[in-house]
């Protein structure tokens, strides 16, 4: 069994953290997401859906807000849970909303092309 | 320096993966001093890091270098990045693939959308980090012909408009 702590990491130029609210699972991710957070981040991201599963949510936000930066293999990341998600079945599936911040400019086109991968599961919401 | 000049500056390091986002900071700020638009500001510097880091996570002998030239006060920016490393034979096919799907493309945002379809059943590697420069910074994205007989590559990505500038 996952618990909300255990998606809690903290290195020198990452972290992560979740919370329940509204029925909905958050995860924040803070910091610089590259070369060496790949691990960090696939075993955050894998808990995240093991969560989500385990509690049957509907509804899962990414808050991206504080993050920096985010390399191409960490942005794999995001893109082989997403496609497990479009694969689970029907009543195991969640809707994932990624929330952005506008004046993280390369967010914009990093998240626009996630939407378009799986645009029935993907909103974007901007701060 | 006078619009029109070009700016540049090279970096060579042993591969230190820490050291990539420190790189990619310090040329954004590069960057805002010779080039007036953030948007272009944000796009080079995720073209630099993924050069950069695909040149550190491929190198065999542990050194890379980074070039980067901007031509002063032009909108839309004139850049070229390039990056040097030694590459086994094996990343070095794998590169050559790579760049030849890419220059086949007729859309660099639906390459990048196959690929992502590809990446996410991958478990080594994205395979996703020269599609990126090409769909999301919207740059040009070739391997530049060596004339020594070095196993050294270079990777060049520049702007559409730097097609044509002299070195």
């Amino acid at each position: 069994m996952i618990a909300l702590e255990d998606l809690s990491t903290s290195t020198s130029a990452f972290s992560s953290s979740a919370f329940e609210a509204d029925g909905a699972l958050t995860l924040v991710l803070v910091g610089d997401a590259s070369l060496t957070k790949i691990e960090s981040m696939q075993a955050v991201i894998d808990g995240l859906h093991a969560l989500a599963t385990q509690l049957g949510t509907k509804a899962v936000v990414v808050d991206l807000t504080k993050l920096d930066f985010m390399n191409s293999s960490c942005f794999k990341v995001f893109v082989s849970w997403i496609n497990q998600v479009q694969e689970a079945e029907p009543a195991k599936q969640y809707r994932i909303c990624l929330r952005s911040n506008p004046k993280v400019l390369w967010q914009r086109r990093s998240l626009h092309a996630l939407q378009c991968f799986a645009a029935e599961l993907i909103t974007i919401e901007t701060i | 320096m006078a619009d029109g000049e070009v700016a540049y500056f090279e970096l060579q390091f042993k591969p230190n993966a820490e050291l990539v986002s420190t790189v990619r900071r310090f040329v954004s700020e590069f960057y805002e001093r010779v080039c007036p638009d953030a948007d272009a500001i944000s796009r080079l510097a995720l073209a630099t890091h993924e050069l950069l880091e695909n040149a550190v996570k491929y190198s065999f002998d542990g050194e890379t270098k980074l070039r980067v030239e901007v031509v002063r006060g032009t909108l839309p920016a004139m850049v070229a990045v390039r990056a040097w490393n030694q590459a086994l034979p094996s990343h070095l096919e794998t590169l050559k693939a790579s760049l030849d799907a890419l220059a086949k493309a007729s859309d660099p945002f639906e390459h990048y959308q196959a690929c992502m379809r590809i990446s996410a059943k991958k478990t080594e590697g994205s395979g996703l980090g020269l599609a990126r420069i090409a769909a999301e910074a919207e740059m040009v994205v070739k391997l530049e012909p060596m004339l020594d007989s070095s196993n050294r590559i270079c990777i060049l990505t520049h702007t559409g408009t730097w097609e044509g500038q002299a070195r």
